[in-house]
């Protein structure tokens, strides 16, 4: 019964999909203060390739791989948060973009540790290990009635999911923090937030570095995910499709990256056709969100929105007035 | 006793030197206003003296101490408080947000107890508390400018155009509440335009041009020296 309603390949598809608003929400963190990075694929590389390279020659535990992968990530973003400060809009954008091809061209060319252009095969694959860790517990998938890759897909389906609702629990809690407060004003009004007495300088760089961080660790996830990593899979398009996942969205509301992740990673498998094609419409996608709805689908009034008190047929229909209540 | 305290104070943009050896000095209690024309150097001074710049050369002194080269924050901490040239407001914040943001860093039992106070001063911002504040008119964003950077409780506040963009009957008022904030016991440093009117209502005036102090004086004699009238005044 259950067997036959678990599809591996849908659910691939829904894990690639959540590791995409990981990614989504990486560069809703560092727009969140007004900055626009495109060196996020180059962060997502520095995860990929960290965990990669501890969990096969130094034989680290995935898990261990994987934090270790997303904090030394986030204090590249850390380094990179510095001269970026002195950085606004499309300059920021250039310089970041810059740094994302020299991380890739120094995969590369780093060959002995690295392996090149050619990449790096048999990474430890997170399904697999949860296989073979249940199995040393005693447990086969089996014994609820799945085949191993099923038991493989859904587990790893799981765990992202766990981990996704995680993330946007955090950012969410602290978008109505303090440190929320402070991305939210220095992103309307830097100088009128300095004199407000925001301390630009930390709260800048810890929005850089906390992107920096989640794109590692998506990063992380991508490599365990897929088994094979190379410097190719996180070149320019990479960087634009992280990008496009919060301009499509939105960048206002974290809700916002994480419609345009869904949106975006599900369409080209709904419709196989305009797949190869997804760069050119990325492309005209851009050009015409800037044109008519700049700040993304989803923006604060959206939410308001959905999330109106909805009215009982026969209230709230008598006058005319648009006073809001407090 | 004077609360602040600029001597020899120089400040660049790279190589553009905007403020040339100033000095001048802020008495606790008073309201001491700032004239000059266009590019003469008054926000570069404003900003310099909240920290948002550093100057290269002199120093200033606030309360006793030398605070030269600290951050806005910390400036911030000790009373001093700058509200920017155009306000400042943050747009797609609700007025209310506004007025919080301005006790950013106090964690004291009293921020709402200040928060009713500041819209008891405008009920205006009451009336608004849940509207974004882009959507204010000017006038109404100038006090809200106030009210916010009152929130954070400076001994010395320093504004920088009040009355820019306003109507006549509008920039009355906001003098009146600026009046108001000072004689509550709060000093004031106001740059103005609007020579006439921040004279009125000031104890001492300083006249800048292209960066340099070029009179400075009582503000009832300001207003009837005959160089600061033709040029500042009219006639």
């Amino acid at each position: 019964m259950l067997s036959e309603l678990i599809n591996p390949y849908y659910l691939q598809v829904a894990t690639f999909i959540l590791l995409n608003i990981i990614l989504g929400v990486s560069i809703y963190i560092t727009l969140g203060t007004g900055q626009l990075s495109l060196g996020h694929a180059g962060f997502m590389s520095i995860g990929a390739y960290t965990s990669a390279i501890l969990t096969l020659n130094y034989n680290v535990p995935l898990v261990i791989g994987i934090i270790i992968a997303a904090v030394f990530t986030g204090f590249i973003g850390v380094l990179i948060g510095f001269p970026a400060l002195r950085l606004q809009g499309v300059y920021l954008a250039i310089a970041t973009l810059g740094f994302g091809e020299v991380i890739r061209v120094l995969f590369i060319n780093w060959e002995g540790l690295t392996n090149g252009a050619i990449g790096i095969r048999g990474i430890p694959h997170l399904g697999r290990e949860i296989l073979s860790f249940s199995e040393s517990l005693g447990f086969s998938p089996g014994m609820i009635g799945l085949k191993n890759n099923q038991f493989v897909s859904l587990a790893v389906f799981l765990v992202l999911l766990i981990i996704s609702i995680g993330v946007i629990w955090f950012f969410i809690r602290q978008s109505n923090s303090r440190i929320g407060r402070a991305f939210a004003s220095i992103k309307m009004d830097e100088e009128a937030s300095e004199a407000m007495g925001i301390n630009i300088t930390y709260y800048k760089i810890l929005a850089f570095g906390q992107g920096a961080l989640l794109a590692g660790f998506a990063g992380a996830l991508y490599a365990h995910l897929t088994a094979y990593i190379s410097p190719s899979d996180f070149g320019y398009h990479r960087a634009v499709e992280i990008l496009i996942f919060a301009i499509f969205g939105g960048s206002e509301v974290i809700w916002g990256p994480i419609f345009g992740a869904i949106f975006l990673s599900t369409m080209p498998e709904f419709l196989r056709v305009i797949s190869e094609y997804r760069f050119m419409i990325y492309g005209a996608l851009l050009v015409l969100m800037m044109a008519f709805r700049p700040q993304g689908l989803i923006d604060t009034n959206v939410v308001n929105w959905i999330k109106r008190p909805r009215l009982k047929k026969k209230e709230g229909k008598h006058g005319t007035g648009n006073k809001k209540d407090k | 006793m004077s609360l602040l305290k600029l001597q020899n104070v120089s400040t660049f943009y790279d190589k553009i030197q905007a403020l040339r050896s100033v000095d001048v000095t802020v008495k606790e209690g008073t309201i001491v206003t700032i004239l000059g024309a266009n590019g003469a150097g008054k926000t570069t001074m404003m900003n310099t003296i909240a920290g948002l710049l550093k100057p290269k050369e002199g120093s200033i002194q606030y309360l006793g101490k030398d605070v030269t080269g600290l951050r806005p924050d910390q400036l911030l901490r000790k009373g001093l408080a700058l509200v920017p040239e155009g306000r400042g407001i943050l747009a797609s914040m609700t007025v209310l947000e506004n007025l919080e943001m301005g006790a950013y860093h106090r964690n004291d039992a009293e921020v709402n107890a200040d928060l009713e106070k500041a819209m008891d001063r405008f009920p205006i911002l009451r009336e608004r508390q849940s509207q974004l504040g882009g959507t204010l008119s000017g006038g109404q964003q100038q006090m809200l400018a106030i009210a916010r950077v009152i929130m954070s409780k400076p001994k010395l506040l320093l504004l920088d155009e009040p009355s820019m963009g306003l109507a006549p009957l509008i920039v009355a008022d906001i003098f009146k509440i600026i009046k108001e904030i000072n004689e509550a016991g709060t000093t004031v440093l106001l740059v103005e335009q609007n020579a006439r009117q921040a004279l009125k209502v000031a104890d001492y005036g300083y006249v800048l041009e292209t960066g340099k102090v070029v009179a400075s004086g009582n503000a009832k004699e300001l207003l009837q020296d005959d160089t600061i009238k033709k040029a500042y005044l009219g006639h």
